[in-house]
């Protein structure tokens, strides 16, 4: 425990370098020998990890030793990892199937202390070694999975204690809580409409029950191991947690978005896009966007960092990005589920009561239906023979008529007399509408029948067939 | 016959430019818009973002000439007539359209026959173009929000943590992009349905006879046929551009009896 103090993770980093020797023989260096590991290959995730912390590459012979010197003294750091509502996907990300790789390692030899998933001891042994760690204090809890309220907090017990009780039991005297996981961080997948769990964050969660216990947030579904290997080794290093954002993230890791360092962001810029799986654009390893990819709105690392021993990542793989890392950690509803589904659209649906919809549904509804009104409207216009500016002026406000004053009566019954004389005049005829035109084709056809009549009186032999 | 005569005193030049300006701009960032939302056309995702930022300026920067322009250059206060103030005031609560808001609906509406007396704008067209730069300036903000080089800008994180985030702004800024659209579709009916003087003046400058307004009386004195059809009443003419228009028709009327 004399390691924790800051001054004291100090003294071991320096006291590290003046005995290179132990590096030899160190528990650490053995474990990564026996899993197929070099040394080499560990340097290169200490300068990985050191690039993380925001240190140049360089550091990394000092991370080895702080990570090696821990191993030696056993723990370095006690970490307690606490399921809540989870799939243990974030566990399964950092054991990684059958190989276990270095961040796992590295972690369960300095920090892992406690973990229900993957702690050799069971039952009561075990919950007497997390009793024991958070009477000793400071440690730091990896919380995975999401919090769940619902009966009272009933729905999920845990050695027969409420899952709840458990979490603000274990956070009492944690200098720092990890959020591991999008369901950690805002309730994710266990709070998608109609949550019925009423699941949400661990840090709403706190904030809701005054526990003063500093969280960090680090999305995405599952977490990367590697964000959580560096958040507690910075904290191991320097005594103090990463710089967060407004999220309670760590902000050198998500500040930027997927798209900002996709390695299909060039076809992006190109045009060249894959619409349809399956199709040759696919195999051409082209840009996902059309098939709503979520990367242009998702601040992650992912393409950094990438997944499973740096091998590949999502969109690399081919899958449009599901925008897993969207968190929301005052407000469960806006998970990165309900706000990112239908994956393969662009756009996110929306609800009202059980009906989804798309916004360019509504959006084209309603230009179409604006659009059919002002045809309706253009008829009756023509019908009303107001086009080309038929329809008549009121000779006087309709306002004034009754409250005007008598200057405004007289004006208004000049323009009475104007309309009547530019009527007569022919300058602007009035609009009677349709009664306009009734009579104006009456007019026409009496036109036309007198002078047939004048003609037919005139000459009866010129073209009177007929007769 | 509500024919005004459409003088370009109504749209002096330089708005002239910035309605041109406007169209322009708003026709290339739907187009554009509308393949960053969804490629359809592939090989210019490219020209299409770059056109639509270097536009989406365009238009901001109009907007605010615009607003510049109505109080540095002057336009008629109604239709119909060549007295000018200074332009804002067009803008705001006429005398020469109180209480017209339901005159104005029920006209539309077919509720009454006669068409209102107004100022240049008409009430509901004054509120709808008054909102116009208002969605100008918030649709470009939405925008800024979602374009890389400003979206980590506090002024920008601080709308995307109010709206829940860059997916709900990105929809924002599209639905933003229909009310534009539709905002569009209602502006050039109504402009063109009752003829074609308006768009004529306000794209061509070109000037159309009609009824001639007087702002003191608040309604309509005469009739400027502008040379092509005789003047009638009372017209505000200087007397020699009165003989020359009358000459004109002199000339026209003889031209087409020979």
């Amino acid at each position: 425990m004399a390691l924790l103090d800051t001054s004291g993770r100090r003294a071991s980093v320096s006291s590290a370098s003046a005995q290179p020797e132990t590096r030899a023989t160190s528990k650490l260096a053995q474990k990564l020998e026996l899993n197929g590991f070099t040394r080499r290959d560990f340097l290169k995730y200490c300068g990985c990890l050191a690039g993380m912390m925001g240190l140049s590459q360089l550091a990394a012979p000092q991370v080895a030793e702080a990570l090696e010197i821990g191993a030696e003294g056993g723990k370095l750091l006690p970490v307690i990892w606490l399921e809540g509502s989870s799939c243990t996907g974030c566990t399964e990300a950092l054991t990684q199937g059958t190989t276990p790789d270095i961040p796992q390692l590295v972690l369960e030899t300095i920090a892992l202390n406690y973990s229900e998933t993957l702690s050799a001891a069971a039952g009561h042994s075990l919950e007497e070694a997390r009793r024991e760690t958070i009477e000793a204090g400071s440690y730091l809890v990896v919380y995975e999975g999401a919090v769940v309220t619902a009966y009272d907090g009933n729905i999920l017990r845990v050695a027969d204690e409420k899952g709840t009780d458990v979490l603000l039991e274990t956070v009492k005297n944690a200098e720092a809580v990890i959020a591991l996981g999008s369901c950690a961080c805002d309730g994710g997948w266990m709070a998608v409409r109609p949550d019925d769990a009423d699941a949400m964050g661990v840090q709403k969660f706190l904030s809701e029950h005054n526990v003063d216990v500093p969280v960090v947030n680090i999305p995405c579904c599952p977490a990367n191991p590697e964000w959580l290997t560096s958040v507690i080794l910075e904290y191991v290093l320097t005594g103090h947690l990463p710089e967060l954002n407004d999220k309670n993230e760590p902000a050198a890791l998500f500040s930027q978005t997927i798209h900002d360092n996709c390695p299909r962001r060039g076809h992006f810029e190109n045009g060249e896009f894959v619409y349809q799986f399956g199709s040759e654009e696919e195999a051409k390893g082209y840009c996902l966007y059309p098939l709503g990819c979520k990367g242009p709105q998702t601040y992650a690392p992912c393409a950094v960092t990438r997944w499973n021993r740096s091998l590949s990542w999502c969109v690399e793989a081919g899958a449009p990005c599901a925008g897993c890392a969207t968190i929301n950690p005052m407000n469960p509803q806006a998970n990165w589920v309900d706000e990112n589904t239908p994956f393969l659209e662009r756009h996110r649906d929306f609800a009202v009561g059980p009906i989804t919809f798309q916004p360019t549904t509504v959006a084209v509804g309603l230009t179409v239906l604006v659009v059919a009104v002002l045809g309706v409207h253009c008829a009756g216009m023509k019908l009303a023979g107001r086009m080309d500016g038929g329809a008549d002026f009121e000779p006087e406000r309709r306002w004034d008529e009754k409250h005007g004053g008598p200057e405004a009566h007289e004006a208004g019954a000049r323009a009475q007399r104007l309309y009547d004389d530019l009527d007569e005049m022919g300058l602007e005829p009035k609009n009677t509408g349709l009664h306009r035109k009734r009579d104006a084709a009456a007019r026409k056809a009496a036109a036309k029948e007198a002078p047939q009549a004048a003609d037919s009186n005139n000459d009866t032999h010129a073209e009177g067939g007929d007769e | 016959m509500a024919h005004l005569a459409h003088y370009r005193e109504a749209h002096p030049l330089p708005m002239v430019a910035t309605h041109w300006v406007n169209l322009i701009a708003m026709i290339v960032l739907i187009v554009s818009g509308l393949q960053i939302h969804y490629p359809l056309i592939p090989g210019v995702m490219g020209i299409a973002r770059g056109l639509h930022m270097f536009f989406a300026f365009v238009l901001v920067i109009n907007c605010i000439v615009r607003i510049v322009f109505a109080f540095v250059f002057k336009s008629a206060p109604a239709g119909g007539t060549r007295r000018l103030v200074r332009d804002y005031k067009t803008w705001l609560p006429q005398k020469d359209n109180k209480h017209q808001l339901w005159a104005w609906i029920s006209y539309y509406l077919f509720l009454r026959r006669e068409h209102p007396i107004a100022a240049k704008l008409g009430v509901p067209q004054k509120i709808v173009y008054l909102l116009i730069a208002p969605l100008i300036f918030f649709t470009a903000y939405t925008g800024f929000c979602l374009w890389g080089p400003t979206m980590n800008w506090p002024v920008f994180t601080w709308g995307l943590e109010l709206v829940g985030g860059p997916m709900n702004m990105r929809v924002i800024h599209y639905l933003c992009m229909w009310v534009f659209i539709i905002f569009m579709c209602i502006h050039i009916y109504l402009s063109l349905v009752e003829g074609a003087s308006p768009a004529t003046l306000i794209f061509f400058w070109k000037e159309t006879p009609g009824l001639v307004y007087d702002p003191d009386t608040m309604n309509i004195t005469g009739f400027d046929g502008m040379g092509k059809e005789p003047d009638y009443g009372e017209t505000f003419k200087d007397p020699v551009r009165a003989a020359a228009d009358a000459a004109a028709v002199a000339a026209r009327e003889k031209h087409g009896k020979e």
